[in-house]
């Protein structure tokens, strides 16, 4: 059996690589593939500590967490579509209308 | 059982609906609402004369009408009457005096076709109200209450031209003056809460019998760590200051010449039954209070004796007649406070009611005087309206007589009575009641001066203007009350003639002094003369003193009368008081005493308020300003974080979390 210490590694360089991205990226289609990624590193976390303990309870939720994330992503991609629709750009540094 | 009483509450709110009626429908009621306040003065003297009657069969009243704060484990504040002699009398006085003004209003405003009638008489029917009010107080706090509103009510009056310079400025003069007193009374009313528990006039649980009963040492009061004499001094005194301020005793006297400005009607009830009675009335309602502390009454007494002095050498030199009549006021109410520091508390009352009488009909022949001339008030533009005016002329004569203390009107009795309470309590060991009375004996013959040099300049010699050879008539509605009022200073003397008892020796003839003993136990003239704590002495015999005071007083007054007839008795009177000199100018400009306590104001008092609001503005703003321009300036500053990048949150977050962690590892020793 595959140690859950390989798991979490996994997962932790997933969620590494989509905090870069959020980092980093200014067009907002990729920042809602990093959020993707990031929730899927958590997704890894429970099904592997569900492996771990024999436990099918968190399979059932991460299943039930592809079923959220696809639902953000169409609440996700509605958001960007309006941003474009205002600022002629998903790139997330222009709209900067909403502070002081 | 329906007894008179139950209509006592009538007596004050007949005049208030005549209030209301006026100041709702009085410009559609004929003679702008002079009717409704004649008919409601009318009922409450009739009422106030039925219960007279009735308090003279020997029976008086005290009751809470309405408690409007109810103490939970503390004092209940009510509204109560009292009726007693004392009260009864008074009541009388201010529903005749509201109501003769009131028919003399209808020829000195209507017929003179004055505009504004309706807010004239729904003053007088508000004033009227408030003083009666006062009078039935039956505790000190509702007595500040009406207190109050008859200073209102003169605030009113006096400025009720209020399109000329002069009334508003009066008004407001007044107004400011009396609360710079009554403010002192406020604090004396909470005093009086504070140390008793109550402030009811009457009855064993009433203020003046606790006081008593603590110094005696029978009943423990809070006397905030003073001597109960002390501590009983202070609030004494703190209550009289509004009785100063109203009563416009030295130094306080200055708003009450300036309020001529008002109508003349006005300043007949506010000079003999209302405003300025309020506070004589005030200490002769507590005066088991006061006689409790000699160094009050004392006070009282110096404060009394100078004012009578002060402001007769001031009415000397005056030239209209209203400014001559106003400092007769102060003079006489000085006598009073005399009287009343003197421990003759009967004949204080006996000058309240005779003054009342005599001063009304003077005012209301001075508003006939003035009628005639067609407003024009100096008198050295009249003269010679004897012929012209005989009604006014020998109602005015028998004013004048009472003022001046000619025997037998009214005001030589009274007088009388006030100098020689004070001079047998003197001689008994009191040389500051000497003083006094020598003031209030000197005064005697400036009073007797000032008053025939105004009856001789206006109503004697030749007419000096064309005004005065040809005046105004005037109606029944001037007569009327005057021929009342005449016939009243000359006889009201006779119900207390205390001289001719003690020198002929017939017994029973002193019937004031009977009246004010016939009230309950605690508020009678017999317990106030043992309270005092003056002895009497003698020179030679009681007789004898009696015959040597009036004597000297009488003589006194004719000698300033005759001093008046020969200066200015004569066809051509020329101004003798020029020959006074700086002396005059001094008195003509009333000792500088307006000018000394504007000084007051600019030099002293705008000095410290300018300080206190450099140090208002500075350091208490000051603070509270720091402290939010501080957190405004901060706030500026940190929101600049909120970029409205998402990235930068993002970052924001990530730092936070990062952070978080590695406190959280530090702290938990993750890392060892």
């Amino acid at each position: 059996m595959v140690p859950p210490q390989y798991y979490l590694l996994l997962s932790a360089a997933l969620f590494c690589i989509g905090l870069f991205g959020i980092l980093t990226r200014r067009n907002a289609l990729l920042f809602l593939m990093s959020v993707e990624l990031m929730l899927n590193a958590a997704n890894i976390n429970l099904v592997a500590f569900s492996n771990v303990w024999g436990n099918v309870t968190g399979q059932t939720f991460g299943l039930f967490m592809m079923a959220l994330a696809a639902a953000e992503v169409a609440i996700g991609i509605g958001i960007i579509l309006v941003l474009y629709r205002n600022f002629d750009d998903v790139d997330v540094t222009k709209a900067t209308t909403m502070r002081w | 059982m329906v007894g008179i009483f139950d209509f006592a509450p009538a007596i004050v709110l007949l005049p208030f609906v005549s209030f209301l009626v006026a100041l709702a429908v009085g410009d559609r009621l004929p003679k702008g609402g002079a009717l409704a306040g004649i008919a409601a003065t009318a009922g409450s003297l009739l009422l106030a004369a039925a219960t007279f009657l009735t308090v003279a069969g020997g029976r008086t009243y005290d009751a809470t009408i309405y408690t409007w704060a109810e103490g939970i484990e503390a004092v209940d504040l009510t509204f109560g009457i009292l009726i007693d002699p004392l009260s009864a009398m008074m009541l009388l006085i201010v529903t005749l005096i509201a109501f003769l003004v009131h028919v003399f209003s209808l020829g000195y405003m209507n017929d003179e076709g004055e505009v504004g009638l309706p807010r004239y008489y729904a003053g007088l029917g508000l004033f009227t109200a408030s003083m009666l009010g006062f009078v039935v107080a039956d505790n000190l706090l509702m007595a500040f209450m009406f207190f109050e509103l008859v200073g209102l009510c003169s605030y009113l009056l006096i400025g009720f031209w209020f399109r000329e310079p002069g009334p508003p400025s009066a008004a407001k003069k007044a107004f400011l003056v009396t609360r710079f007193g009554d403010y002192f009374f406020l604090v004396g009313v909470v005093a009086v809460f504070a140390t008793f528990g109550t402030a009811a006039f009457s009855g064993s649980g009433s203020f003046p019998a606790l006081a008593e009963a603590a110094l005696h040492g029978e009943a423990t009061v809070n006397t905030f760590g003073f001597a109960p004499q002390t501590w009983f001094t202070i609030v004494g005194l703190l209550v009289l200051g509004g009785v100063v301020g109203k009563s416009a005793q030295f130094p306080l006297h200055t708003w009450l010449p300036d309020a001529m400005e008002g109508p003349t009607p006005v300043s007949a009830l506010i000079h003999a039954a209302t405003m300025v009675a309020a506070g004589v009335y005030l200490v002769a309602r507590m005066y088991g209070f006061y006689a409790l502390s000699p160094d009050a009454l004392a006070i009282i007494a110096l404060i009394g004796g100078f004012t009578a002095l002060f402001a007769a050498t001031m009415g000397v030199v005056k030239r209209e007649i209203k400014q001559v009549l106003a400092y007769s006021t102060i003079s006489q109410y000085g006598y009073m406070m005399l009287a009343l520091g003197g421990g003759g508390y009967v004949a204080a009352t006996f000058h309240l009611m005779t003054h009342a009488f005599f001063k009304a009909l003077l005012f209301l022949g001075a508003g006939s005087v003035i009628i005639a001339m067609h407003h024009n008030e100096d008198m050295w533009d009249m003269g010679g309206l004897k012929e012209k005016m005989p009604v006014t002329y020998y109602a005015f004569l028998s004013g004048s007589l009472a003022l001046a203390g000619i025997f037998p009107f009214s005001g030589f009795w009274s007088k009388d009575e006030v100098l020689y309470e004070t001079l047998i309590h003197g001689l008994g060991g009191s040389p500051v009641l000497l003083a006094a009375y020598a003031m209030g004996l000197l005064a005697v013959f400036f009073t007797g001066f000032y008053t025939f040099r105004m009856v001789f300049l206006t109503f004697h010699g030749e007419p000096r203007t064309q005004t005065a050879s040809d005046p105004h008539s005037v109606r029944w509605n001037v007569k009327g009350p005057l021929a009342v009022l005449g016939v009243l200073a000359a006889t009201t003397g006779l119900v207390n003639m205390v001289p001719v008892e003690k020198l002929l020796g017939i017994g029973g003839i002193d019937f004031l002094h009977q009246w004010l003993d016939m009230s309950t136990e605690s508020l009678n003239a017999h317990h106030y003369g043992e309270l005092i704590p003056y002895s009497s002495a003698y020179i030679g015999g009681e007789a004898t003193t009696v015959a040597i005071g009036a004597g000297v007083s009488l003589g006194l007054a004719l000698a300033g009368a005759g001093l008046a007839h020969l200066l200015y008795n004569v066809p051509e009177p020329v101004e003798h008081t020029d020959r006074l000199g700086g002396i005059k100018t001094l008195l003509y400009n009333n000792y500088y005493q307006d000018e000394y306590q504007v000084w007051l104001a600019n030099g002293v008092t705008r000095p410290v308020a300018r300080v206190a609001n450099k140090f208002d503005q500075g350091v208490v703003d000051g603070v509270v300003n720091g402290v939010s321009s501080v957190s405004l300036f901060s706030g500026s500053r940190v929101r600049r974080i909120q970029t409205g990048v998402v990235s930068n949150y993002a970052v924001l977050l990530t730092l936070g979390l990062t952070a978080l962690l590695l406190a959280f590892g530090l702290l938990g020793g993750w890392f060892v």
